[in-house]
């Protein structure tokens, strides 16, 4: 009898400590809302097609961020406008915190040597890390852009250097001013070859 | 006759060839960064967009004096801002990043938010006089008559003044706005970087008569003020200032000034908190020159928001004192602010400053370092105080009862 007590105490605390974790939001809901999002982003967060992003593991204010952009039509998206369309901010909170809590998968692009040499200089040169992180893993509103599908980072710095891409501070559209299409070139290889 | 149109000619060629040679303006907030700061990772913090939910924040670690009581007004206004109070109770709140106007309406014992203006262009300053809700977008200002008869359809609004951003500046183009006792709108323009020339219009408190559209320049050397009012025994205007970033975690602090009238400059961007020259700006210059700060309000804390309470509801000592909301410090490696503190005075001198609501600053070294951020503050008819955290889109009630 006293083991018994003892064990359902320990599965209160255990019960109390998930859903401390789960604090911000509710990612059980946010999982039953994203099946629609498995179509193009991969059934576990991690795209296979190199235009579309990743959202495993991405820090969940980004995604929350992104998705509000696309609601509110600062970002637009044949494809994410109306998925955006009608989710509340609490469907956005939700399925920002389920693919935050999904792993990222190690990258399948293959960087180049130069590109794997070249690659940390340009980060540093132009800034990335101060933003996304040391390890470029991202962090709050910021997104992770370590193992990123690559055409997807090639569009949106592109986006960003000719300001058609919405950006929520103008952080990033200044940033992009300076890159030439070969820093882009190179920036793209060695983010997308780039583990966590 | 054709070598001046020739030269005209040149010079149209000139210009645009000119403008491609400085390829890469940093952001606002990293402009001026000197080299000694290079490795430094500080960076600005962005609220929730989506707002988050009350019942998912700590609100229990929120601390206010004895017999104080804090508690949520209202949620569920994304990135809520500026505050202003209608004739009718009608609790107006603004967006800065966002593009929304929200109205929390009481009515029953029931709150209500509603959205009621959207798609503006960084709507930042609002204040409410005599039955119209006057709006300062990031280039203009629009009065909106008779508003809380239709919530639901405000129309568009009269332009009272208007091509307010002619440079298009990358930063600190959000306005606060208020309504003086001379009956002008008093707003901000802000520097556009963190350390720069200003333009004639910029870095300055400026003023448009609503009924003229004229504007004038009250305050000049104010880097960016996004929080003013009227001190109701002097008649001066008191406003907060930030200071600029990237000397150090210490320095410069940022201000609580006192325009005692028109035409007064506070230093930037050659004297900052009244006794420091800026290394680069200020060589040659004194600070004698300008108008030193009422109170040092502490190294990048950020103070938005500010009012004088008036309240029936607080303690007697607490008439006339100045509350400001603290938004909170990012440009220094140990955080501090994201709190309201309470300022008594005399007159237009500052007797004591302490802290009246503190404990959204968790830990002073994480990276955020807080669970919310506050902006601007209200003083309710009640005597109630409220104000506004866009972190996560919450407004707050500060009440006060003997028991």
């Amino acid at each position: 009898m006293t083991r018994i007590a003892r064990s359902a105490a320990a599965a209160t605390v255990a019960l109390c400590l998930f859903s401390g974790a789960a604090l911000a939001a509710d990612a059980e809901a946010g999982k039953a809302k994203a099946a629609v999002c498995a179509a193009c982003h991969g059934n576990d967060g991690n795209s296979t097609d190199p235009a579309v992003p990743t959202l495993a593991g991405q820090p969940a204010q980004a995604i929350a961020t992104q998705l509000f952009q696309f609601r509110e039509g600062n970002r637009q998206n044949p494809q994410m406008t109306p998925m955006a369309a009608n989710l509340s901010n609490a469907d956005m909170n939700n399925i920002a915190e389920y693919f935050s809590g999904l792993k990222a998968a190690p990258p399948k692009h293959q960087t180049s040597a130069a590109n794997a040499e070249l690659g940390p200089q340009l980060t540093k040169k132009f800034n990335c890390t101060q933003c996304h992180g040391p390890k470029l893993l991202g962090q709050q509103h910021i997104p992770r852009i370590a193992g990123q599908q690559p055409e997807y980072l090639r569009a949106q710095l592109k986006g960003f250097k000719a300001s058609t891409r919405a950006d929520l501070d103008g952080n990033m559209t200044s940033a992009a001013q300076a890159l030439t299409d070969k820093d882009i070139d190179v920036l793209v290889d060695y983010l997308a070859g780039l583990g966590g | 006759m054709r070598n001046v149109v020739a030269a005209a000619v040149a010079a149209a060629f000139a210009i645009p060839a000119f403008a491609q040679a400085p390829a890469s303006p940093p952001p606002a907030w990293h402009q001026g960064k000197p080299p000694a700061q290079s490795e430094s990772t500080l960076h600005p913090f962005a609220p929730h967009m989506t707002g988050r939910s009350a019942k998912d924040l700590p609100l229990d670690t929120l601390k206010v004096p004895a017999g104080f009581k804090v508690e949520v007004y209202a949620e569920g206004i994304p990135e809520a801002r500026s505050l202003a109070l209608g004739d009718k109770g009608t609790v107006f709140v603004s967006n800065r990043i966002a593009k929304n106007v929200y109205a929390i309406v009481s009515s029953g014992g029931k709150r209500e938010v509603k959205q009621i203006l959207k798609g503006l262009n960084s709507p930042n300053g609002l204040t409410f006089s005599k039955g119209t809700l006057y709006v300062a977008e990031r280039d203009k200002i629009t009065a909106y008559e008779g508003i809380e008869g239709k919530l639901d359809n405000p129309g568009e609004g009269k332009v009272v003044a208007e091509n307010l951003d002619p440079d298009k500046q990358p930063g600190h183009f959000w306005k606060y706005l208020a309504m003086g006792p001379d009956g002008k709108l008093y707003f901000n323009h802000g520097s556009p970087q963190n350390i720069t020339m200003p333009t004639y219009i910029q870095a300055a408190i400026l003023r448009v008569d609503p009924k003229t559209g004229v504007v004038e320049n009250f305050a000049q050397g104010v880097r960016n003020s996004v929080g003013f009012d009227w001190n109701p025994k002097t008649k001066h205007l008191w406003f907060t200032e930030h200071g600029r970033d990237w000397l150090g975690d210490d320095s410069p602090s940022d201000e609580l000034n006192v325009a005692t009238r028109a035409g007064q400059h506070f230093g930037f961007p050659y004297c900052h908190q009244g006794d420091t020259l800026d290394p680069e700006y200020g060589k040659q210059r004194s600070c004698k020159e300008f108008t030193p700060p009422a109170l040092k309000l502490g190294g990048h804390v950020a103070p938005l928001g500010m009012k004088f309470y008036n309240g029936k509801m607080f303690p007697a000592e607490y008439q006339g004192n100045i509350l400001i909301a603290r938004h909170g410090s990012w440009n220094r490696t140990v955080k501090q602010g994201y709190d309201v503190m309470r300022v008594v005075v005399d007159g237009d001198k500052v007797v004591k400053q302490e802290p009246f609501v503190t404990g959204f600053l968790q830990n002073d070294r994480a990276d955020p370092p807080m669970w919310g951020r506050p902006v601007d503050l209200l003083v309710m008819k009640d005597g109630s105080v409220l104000f506004s955290d866009d972190y996560n889109g919450i407004v707050y009630r500060v009440s006060y009862s003997r028991k």
